[in-house]
């Protein structure tokens, strides 16, 4: 547990943070956000002893850090940045094993343990561990300044943009694989952001930050249906009910749907379709290849010859989606329901517009 | 991967070899020599071999250029830390002002003070090749990036982890670059201590110009000629075998 009580850092004659109290839970992602220069790095710096705050004390797990010596405390402490900071003269292995070198572990011990952290970000050993930084693209590097991070499987977490600078589609990569790992190890983290999306789908709890100070600490369902001020009201800006839709999985939405199997007569298929527009059509092993509709249904030999076979991954979610990006798939494709398939694209069945609908209703009541 | 650098020692050795070879014969220089100058009646300087005057200016260069590294890195180390950042401009200063200085003029203020020979020689070249060596330590530590070093401190590493773990070893080529250049023009400028008698490969020379022998001075001139270009691969395979990028190293 991490907690901040009244602390204030002045630079010069600028008051970067202002009395500022927080109180991190265990195990709990708490996002800082806020516009630049809010102080929100600041903080983050502060807590494993970076910068000393000017006024004010910081506990971790009810200790005073600053009974710690600032060496031993980081060392507790994972620490990613945005520039990631790989040594260019270490090898990715080397990177990772600072830390636990740091504490004079073993040399067998921090081999396994560079391994293990490889395959937890999604990296061969084999082949990266002999790697270079200067041989890895913008996202591996990113991961292995996680991987860094978590080497000597510190508590806490200090997390200052870790996503940042990568394009945004590998930044959703990364941020999903974050938050798996997080599942898994359930790290005490503290998360600098700008972008109020990434903080939404990490956080536990948002602490929105202005001119130094906290005007909001609360969940991301909160602060996106009741923002405290003005000022959080218009950071989140207008999307925010599209916004609180990424924080909802579409787990509770998913409903039986109408299918056909493409070995079906016509006049099956055509039964089917009785009550609907349209219908999924599946194979003998229930996986996904599109869709029919009286239409298409009408003008063809077979059930197989009317299917509209668009690519599957594109026009289906898997179950572990948010209601957002359901909702984005529906309008991307002019749909009113999408279909949902199990890890081996098998149906499992659909989300309808008015379910987003619906959920919008009832978060907004 | 590792071949072209055994073959680059592999070379420098054969042709260090080759060099002891022909400064330890000096019959063949005694037959070169008065090939070249018929006229000569004398063609070998007689102070000595040239294998001890070679030897005196490998002692010359040795000691100065050593002092050099073993002072000036760590001061250059010193004015980048917090603690003596302040002095940083003045030791910019006196490391100009110490190239600057002609080596002859601190010979000539030396020797009422030390003597002749050795020492007087000794620090003046010292002086003289102490600006490369700070200024590339400076350049070489200043240029590592502040992201690397916040990720360093961050991670839980010391200062004096920080400085050998990650600062040194980024700013080593540029600080053994600054090593090299000192060393080089040490060899060239070591042949003035022959004026006040250290020796050295600068005595054939002196005594070839005030006698008016050119056999003297290219007596003394190849075999130092020899000797720089020696040290400067010496130098650069140290420094090439410092190379930690990838793709400097796949070639």
């Amino acid at each position: 547990m991490i907690r901040l009580e009244h602390v204030t850092k002045i630079y010069g004659d600028t008051l970067a943070v202002d009395d500022l109290s927080l109180e991190v839970n265990e195990g709990e992602v708490c996002v800082l956000i806020g516009p630049s220069g809010c102080g929100k790095t600041s903080t983050l710096r502060m807590v494993n002893r970076l910068i000393e705050p000017t006024s004010g004390r910081i506990l971790v797990n009810g200790k005073d850090i600053r009974q710690v010596r600032p060496e031993r405390l980081r060392q507790s402490i994972g620490y990613a940045i945005q520039s990631v900071g790989l040594f260019p003269h270490l090898t990715v292995g080397a990177n990772i094993a600072t830390v636990p070198e740091l504490l004079h572990w073993e040399k067998s011990r921090i081999a396994r343990r560079v391994e293990e952290l490889l395959e937890l970000v999604g990296l061969d050993p084999k082949e990266y561990a002999q790697k270079y930084p200067s041989q890895l693209s913008g996202g591996e590097a990113q991961r292995i300044g996680v991987a860094r991070a978590l080497a000597a499987d510190p508590p806490i977490l200090l997390m200052d943009e870790p996503f940042g600078a990568v394009d945004p589609l590998t930044r959703e990569r990364l941020q999903a694989q974050f938050s798996s790992i997080q599942q898994e190890l359930k790290k005490t983290v503290i998360l600098v952001t700008h972008d109020l999306d990434e903080a939404i789908r990490l956080a536990d709890r948002i602490a929105v930050m202005s001119a130094g100070k906290l005007v909001q600490y609360d969940t991301p369902e909160a602060i996106l249906s009741r923002p405290a001020s003005k000022f959080v009201h218009d950071f989140v800006g207008a999307d925010r009910a599209l916004k609180r839709l990424s924080r909802i999985s579409i787990q509770g939405f998913v409903h039986p749907s109408p299918s056909i199997g493409v070995n079906a007569t016509l006049s099956e298929a055509m039964a089917a379709l009785q009550s609907h527009r349209s219908a999924w059509v599946v194979d003998h092993q229930g996986q996904l290849l599109g869709w029919v509709d009286q239409t298409t249904l009408s003008a063809a030999a077979s059930v197989r010859e009317a299917i509209v076979a668009q690519d599957v991954t594109e026009i289906s979610l898997s179950s572990s989606a948010t209601l957002r990006e359901a909702l984005s798939r529906m309008l991307g494709q002019g749909f009113k329901s999408i279909p949902v398939v199990d890890e081996n694209r098998r149906l499992i069945g659909e989300v309808t517009l008015s379910d987003v609908e619906a959920a919008t209703a009832e978060a907004e009541a | 991967m590792r071949n072209p650098k055994i073959r680059r020692w592999l070379i420098l050795g054969i042709a260090s070899a080759a060099f002891i070879a022909l400064i330890a014969n000096m019959q063949l220089w005694q037959m070169a020599l008065s090939f070249l100058f018929p006229g000569e009646t004398q063609v070998l300087h007689p102070r000595a071999d040239l294998l001890i005057l070679t030897l005196e200016h490998l002692e010359l260069v040795g000691i100065s250029s050593s002092l050099t590294i073993l002072i000036g890195v760590p001061v250059g180390i010193w004015v980048t830390r917090p603690s003596g950042s302040n002095f940083l401009p003045i030791v910019n200063d006196l490391t100009s002002f110490g190239q600057t200085f002609p080596p002859v003029a601190v010979l000539a203020l030396a020797v009422p003070m030390l003597g002749f020979g050795l020492v007087p020689t000794v620090v003046a070249l010292f002086l003289y090749g102490l600006l490369p060596v700070v200024r590339n330590t400076i350049a070489g530590l200043r240029a590592v990036p502040p992201d690397l070093l916040d990720a360093a401190y961050g991670m839980g590493m010391s200062r004096r982890q920080a400085l050998l773990k990650v600062e040194l070893p980024l700013a080593a080529r540029v600080i053994l670059a600054g090593v090299r250049i000192s060393v080089i023009i040490n060899i060239g400028t070591a042949m003035i201590g022959a004026v006040i008698g250290a020796g050295g490969l600068g005595s054939p020379i002196i005594a070839g110009l005030v006698q008016d022998n050119l056999a003297f001075i290219i007596e003394g001139a190849v075999p130092a000629a020899i000797l720089a270009i020696l040290a400067d691969q010496l130098l650069a395979n140290i420094e090439g075998s410092l190379t930690h990028s990838p793709q400097e190293a796949n070639h």
